[in-house]
């Protein structure tokens, strides 16, 4: 009788560890069957394109970096799966630009995305490890600074307020008015309201925010022997659509995210337009494009030059990347084209560093 | 049983009438009430949450189908999809099954029925109620350090293996509290009857302590499979994928256990990152999606738990019967 018990005891307890354990082995098989199944599967469908201009190497791509740019480099993986057949297997992250340098200079990645040039620091990093790298432009994004539609006595701010507003100088800083007569002083010519100041914004992880503080605030900061850093006393988030939500979510508020994230959803935010000394200027593709708005940002990839001589999956995912096709993808992901020539300076730098 | 119940039931109110003098018990019954309302506040604030998160994804599945469920992470939000992440939290649950279950069980065992108790005992135990209590970052360092850099052989880096081992780890102080606190509520006199009949202490402890003891221990392995599921911060050091994830061709489950890897709580944050433009074929956003994985995220700890409470269930019956 007890050692009936006992047995029924150890069965339970060994069938619930075998349950668990097959439970992950089943759906494990299952898994891979799938996705083996959907690799046949488009590598039927692509059969048709094996007439395709280019030439694309089979092998992994790791890329890592700009949170920002992972949207046009993960279009671009997807378009080398296709077009392969599967054989160029590009596995894309965002972390951040900053995480993405460190990865990239320990040799753990292939390319890495930018939104900013690499930092000085960052290419001693790199050179210490021996990590050579070309650094190509690919896309252009517009700072959007925006604030609520219904902030109707916002339109067009010039550098002096908006360091004024978001600069070292403006802790505690509640009310836009608080901040006219720093504005003032430092030549500004616009009036503040009298309402509540919200600022939601990246925190300085974000390439977004580097890019922020280089334009707007590094050189009066200079000049006013103030540090380049903007105010700590505002809601910082790496997700740009907390950020988003802010801007939105109050009627007077202010922010800064990426072109992309305020055209998705233009209709509930509004762009504060930018005066640089010429006239206020709104982001819009052509000001982006033409760089006639002040805060257009250039994003790049920076392919390791050690990458591209073992691994020739890297050469055909940038070749990729650089044609026309991969630049389509600029646009899908919500960014600005290059301009032509800008291409073109593009694509000899690659040629330039694959020779 | 019920005519049983429904006498013994009557005459607890005769009595009660009987002691409080006749009086209603006023204070008794506020009391009763506030307890309700504190239990209904949490439910309210529970079905709320569900309700938002559910009616979110609801036109997900409904337009996606199943190919949300066997797609991989993508660009779009027409053709994205959680297979990738089912099966990183999988493994993960997996790891926890294998290495975090015998040897948290085990030690539990150990610390309550061999060990002597003396200071270094007592010492031990408070300790590992500390480590429970340890942020789940401070365990993505370990893996960081350890699993990722240090094993980098066996693990193959940034690796669901990794992964794997550090969420293992993370939740052994979880399991091994709630073995010794399940083992120590065990009565006293089932032991000695075990030893009064010549039992050896491991005859005692197999045959009448882990029995008793396995409701406990069942609960306290139900917490860890559910914690281990919805960690998202350790993963991220050890370097889960956020934006697409390849499948070389011709990869074996060894390649793919030590390749990169992408786990359900990092399918949510990378998502929860995207630009919300509704996809052109669906019309949905990457918030819906993520409403949708939120969901399945939360059947696959059902599910799990379901197994164990199933279990629970019948370990209780028989100590009963």
């Amino acid at each position: 009788m007890n050692n009936n018990k006992r047995r029924l005891v150890l069965a339970g307890l060994i069938s619930f560890s075998l349950i668990a354990a097959a439970c992950s082995d089943d759906e494990k098989s299952e898994d891979t069957t799938t996705t083996a199944a959907s690799t046949e599967s488009s590598t039927g469908d692509t059969t048709e394109s094996t007439e395709a201009p280019m030439e694309l190497a089979g092998g992994e791509v790791f890329v890592s970096g700009s949170s920002t740019v992972e949207p046009i480099s993960v279009r671009v993986g997807e378009l080398a799966d296709e077009l392969s057949g599967g054989e160029l297997a590009v596995t894309v992250e965002g972390p951040g630009t900053g995480d993405g340098f460190k990865k990239f200079c320990a040799g753990e990645s292939d390319i890495s995305d930018a939104s900013r040039p690499i930092k000085d620091e960052e290419a001693a990093t790199c050179a210490e490890a021996g990590i050579e790298y070309v650094e190509i432009e690919v896309a252009i994004d517009g700072l959007t600074v925006a604030t609520s539609p219904n902030n109707d006595a916002v339109t067009c701010l010039d550098f002096p307020a908006m360091y004024a507003l978001v600069g070292p100088e403006s802790e505690g800083f509640s009310n836009w008015n608080d901040a006219q007569a720093l504005a003032t002083e430092l030549g500004s010519t616009i009036t503040f309201p009298d309402a509540d100041l919200t600022i939601t914004g990246p925190g300085p992880e974000s390439g977004t925010y580097d890019t922020f503080v280089e334009f707007v605030i590094a050189k009066i900061a200079k000049e006013r022997e103030k540090d380049d850093t903007t105010r700590t006393d505002y809601t910082q988030s790496p997700n740009d659509n907390v950020i988003v939500d802010g801007i939105e979510g109050t009627d007077t508020s202010l922010g800064w995210v990426g072109y992309a994230f305020y055209s998705a959803e233009a209709d509930k935010m509004k762009a504060i337009e930018i005066d640089k000394g010429d006239g206020c200027v709104a982001p819009t593709e052509e000001t982006i494009a033409d760089g006639s708005y002040p805060l257009s940002r250039s994003l790049f990839i920076y392919v390791s030059k050690q990458s591209l001589a073992d691994n020739p999956a890297v050469a055909s995912y940038v070749s990729l990347y650089l044609s026309d096709e991969g630049l389509a993808m600029v646009s899908d992901a919500g960014y600005v084209d290059l301009p032509a020539e800008r291409i073109a300076a593009s694509r000899s730098a690659w040629e330039a560093a694959q020779a | 049983m019920a005519v049983t119940s429904s006498i013994r039931e009557s005459a607890g109110t005769v009595v009660r009438a009987g002691l409080t003098g006749g009086k209603r018990d006023v204070r008794g019954i506020v009391f009763a009430v506030l307890l309700l309302l504190c239990l209904l506040t949490s439910l309210f604030m529970l079905t709320i949450l569900m309700w938002d998160v559910v009616a979110q994804a609801i036109p997900v599945f409904d337009k996606r189908g199943t190919s949300f469920l066997t797609s991989d992470l993508a660009s779009s939000p027409d053709k994205a999809g959680v297979s990738q992440g089912i099966w990183g939290s999988l493994v993960i649950a997996g790891f926890v099954v294998v290495l975090a279950f015998p040897v948290g069980i085990a030690a539990g065992v150990y610390l309550e029925e061999y060990a002597h108790p003396s200071r270094l005992t007592r010492f031990i135990q408070l300790n590992i109620r500390n480590l429970a209590g340890v942020p789940s970052v401070v365990y993505g360092i370990l893996g960081l350090v350890v699993f990722v850099q240090g094993l980098d052989g066996l693990t193959g880096g940034r690796s669901v293996i990794a992964a794997g081992i550090t969420l293992a780890i993370l939740v052994l102080p979880i399991i091994i509290i709630t073995t010794a606190e399940a083992v120590s509520a065990v009565p006293q006199g089932l032991r000695e009857a075990g030893f009064g009949v010549g039992g050896t202490r491991w005859e005692t402890t197999r045959d009448h302590v882990l029995p008793y003891a396995a409701p406990g221990i069942l609960t306290g392995t139900m917490l860890a499979v559910a914690r281990a599921l919805g960690e998202a911060a350790p993963l991220l050091l050890i370097g889960a994928i956020t934006g697409r994830l390849a499948s070389p061709p011709g990869q074996t489950l060894v390649d793919r256990l030590q390749g990169k890897f992408t786990a359900m709580p990092i399918v949510i944050y990378g998502w929860a990152n995207e630009v919300n433009k509704p996809g052109k074929k669906t019309g949905l956003t990457f918030e819906d999606l993520n409403a949708a994985a939120i969901v399945v995220l939360l059947a696959m700890v059902l599910v799990l738990n379901g197994a164990a409470i199933l279990l629970r269930n019948r370990f209780e019956n028989r100590r009963q019967g």
